[in-house]
Parts: C-alpha cells; structure tokens; sequence
C-alpha cells in the first residue's frame, strides 16, 4: 500500500537525532513487547510480512509520532484480535484489572 | 472495511497494555515466562555488534575467509578506495540481528529512512563521514529477506594487529555504512 | 522448557533463512538486464516502495527463490517468486541534482520488474 511507512525520499521528516551509547532497550515495556511479539511469531501465530503490514496500516499520525516498540504492540495487539487469539475485549478488560490493582 | 484508525478511544500507556497482552498470552500458554527472560537476555547482553567486529577482524587479516565471506554475496559488501556502502531499510527496520544485534533507534526512524537513500552524503556528513565525489556511495535498501553488513577497509596503522585488537576498532555504524573505523576514535572510545 | 528458548531464539534470528523457497520455473533475468520497476500501486502489502516504482535500474544477482511477501501478508500462500539485486543510479531516481556517482541496490521480487527492450 501506498502508506505511510514507504518513506524513502521523503523530506521534512526533522533531523537525524543519536543517543550516544543508547541503550538496547529503554523501557521494560519495550523489552516485554519484544519479547512477546518475537515468542508469538516464532510460535505461528502469524507471519513476519502480516506484521509489517498491520504496522503499514497503522494511523499514519501515530506511526510517525510514537516510539518504535509502540508499532510491534500494535501489530501483535491487532493480528491477535483478528485472529481470535487474544481479543480486544480481553486485553481491555485486563488492562482494567491491572490498572485497578494499581500496581503489578 | 474496518478503519484501523477510528477506534473509540486512545490507546492506553503502552506499559499497561503490554502488561495485559503479556499476562494474557502466558495464561493461554501462547508464552513461555522463562522465554521471555530468556529471549530478552540474549539480545540485551549475549548478541551485538561485537559478533560483527569479529568476522570483519577475520576478514582483515584472513584473505580465503574474506574471499568467501563476499563471494557468497549476501553476507558482507566490502568497502574499497573507490566504494563505500551504506545499508538502510527504508520500509521498516530490517537489520542483520545475527552479527550487529538489534538496531539503534535513529536507524529504524523516518528521518534516516527518508534520507539516506535520496542525500546519502549528506547524512554521512552528519554522521562525521565525508566521502569524496569520485568515490561511489551504494546504499543498499534491504527491502527483501537478504540481510547486509558492511565490511570496512581495515585502517592504516594497523599491521601486525592481533584480530581481538582490530575488532576492538571496529564500531556498529561502520559496520552499517554510517562511519568508518577510525584507530584513533577506538583509543579514546568515540564512535559508536 | 529451558531447551526451548533457543530453539525459539534460532528461529527467531533465522527469520529471513525461513522465507527461502524454490520457484518452479526458470529465472526470467539475468545478471545485466535492463529492467524497469513496475508502475504497480497495490493497497495491500508490498515491498516495491514508490521511489523505485517506474524506474530503470540493471540486474545485478539472482538471490533464489523466497516466498512472496505480497501474498504472505495475506494468507495467500508462499508463491515463490525469484528475488533480485537491482541497482538503480541516483539520477535515475531523483534527477540531475543527485550526485553523479550515487546508486541505490534494492531487492525485488520477480513480479515486480518488467524487461526494457534493448536500444
């Protein structure tokens, strides 16, 4: 698709920005969500192309502003409602659970 | 067809959803917990750019190895006086995992993912590069399966090196394009 | 389980090994060809970005034969197709400003590349 991730030779998209010595993961979400994603696609639950494209069909405000780990929770939480893995109602209503005990 | 982008609400703290996600897939026994320690341990601390620095070390002082390690065409492409190259995935973030580890983040985002492939000197300038005009650049867009490392030219000043000496001078970004190794830049432990 | 993170790491760091399948038939390029990228504009997933989309570039190898990400994404089977380097000048893609010595090698499926007949 002729989305927003096709991004080469585009321009504007602001300066190159380094972290020195950047770390492989900054948060432990992303670590978590690393973990997942990779476990779930080594386990069949889909495949790597059907991965990217549901990161390719991401809202492409979102795409362009969120952190890179943000893209792979998004593409897990996507491909595992539509397969019926794990539904969004399932994971909203955990999320609620989790946020109601206040801490893990 | 469903818009992906009309959901009712926000998302939520990417932490709360992970949390949810995770704990989900462990009670539906799609995870393993002791994977996910696992899984993360061996990207955060067991593979890296030090796995690349040893084969290029060996192609450097090693010709029969280094002849292989290019014949085959898919593993390195080799820097010469008169080719630098520069890798790039510009759809999304395809990185050779199995020598350089997981990719840093300025690599996986828009502006270097625009740029590289339509101002490749000017972004290798940014990076403290300069290439001359009469030198070619080739920037490989790893839009396939094939994963590509960047073999550097071994510096000067560095005969009779012993191989851990030299993979010790040779960085991530020189193994992407983005620079080169420099003896003098591994002494005082600049350029990542 | 303790065996099965790294049975899972394997397969995991060998993603893209996994994506290899033999094609059926011949090639239909060779090393040297003049080829043309094909003006295709799929809403589904695909691997031919726009800026290499009708633009000429030279067969520089053959990779073999890979599944097909376009149909994969789908759960339209592997379909293999051959997967080719092609090389690309950057004036070719961006006009007489790009240096003269610039060049863009990307990898593309068979079906994304049509022969230029010879001058």
């Amino acid at each position: 698709m002729n989305g927003i991730h096709d991004l080469g030779g585009m321009q504007g998209l602001g300066p190159l920005i380094r972290e020195p010595d950047e770390p492989v993961f900054h948060e432990e979400w992303e670590r978590r969500t690393f973990a997942c994603l990779i476990l779930t696609l080594a386990g069949g639950q889909y495949t790597v192309d059907e991965l990217r494209h549901s990161i390719e069909r991401m809202d492409p405000a979102r795409y362009l502003s969120t952190p890179y780990y943000e893209h792979w929770l998004h593409s897990a939480e996507d491909l595992l409602d539509k397969k019926g893995v794990v539904t969004r109602e399932e994971l909203a209503r955990r999320a609620a659970e989790i946020a109601a005990r206040g801490r893990d | 067809m469903k818009h992906e982008h009309e959901h009712t609400q926000p998302p939520s703290d990417p932490a709360l959803r992970i949390k949810a996600l995770e704990s989900l897939l462990i009670e539906k026994g799609l995870v393993d917990p002791g994977a996910i320690d696992e899984l993360v341990d061996i990207f955060e601390h067991r593979i890296g750019p030090r796995n690349g620095a040893r084969v290029v070390a060996r192609a450097w002082v090693d010709p029969l190895y280094r002849q292989r390690l290019l014949e085959d065409g898919t593993k390195a492409m080799a820097n010469t006086p008169q080719v630098h190259n520069v890798v790039v995935c510009t759809l999304c973030s395809c990185y050779p995992w199995p020598t350089l580890g997981l990719p840093p983040t300025w690599y996986k985002s828009p502006p270097y993912r625009s740029r590289v492939v339509i101002e490749p000197r000017k972004v290798l300038a940014e990076f403290g590069l300069a290439i001359a005009p009469e030198v070619e650049v080739r920037v490989w867009d790893s839009s396939a399966e094939i994963r590509y490392l960047v073999l550097p030219m071994r510096p000067d000043g560095t005969e009779g090196w012993t191989e851990e000496q030299l993979a010790a001078l040779v960085t991530r970004d020189s193994m992407i394009g983005t620079n080169v190794p420099r003896v003098d830049a591994a002494a005082t432990g600049r350029g990542k | 389980m303790a065996a099965l993170p790294r049975e899972i790491v394997a397969t995991a760091i060998r993603t893209g090994a996994s994506a290899r399948a033999e094609v059926g038939s011949a090639p239909r390029f060779k090393v040297g060809d003049a080829v043309i990228a094909r003006n295709m504009n799929p809403t589904g997933h695909t691997r031919l970005p726009r800026y290499i989309r009708g633009r000429r570039g030279v067969i520089q190898r053959n990779h073999g034969g890979f599944a097909f990400a376009d149909t994969r994404a789908h759960g339209l089977g592997d379909q293999p197709q051959y997967v080719y380097s092609v090389r690309f000048e950057g004036r070719e893609l961006w006009g007489p400003d790009a240096a003269v010595r610039d060049a863009v090698y990307i990898d593309l499926w068979e079906s994304y590349i049509e022969p230029v007949p010879s001058r």
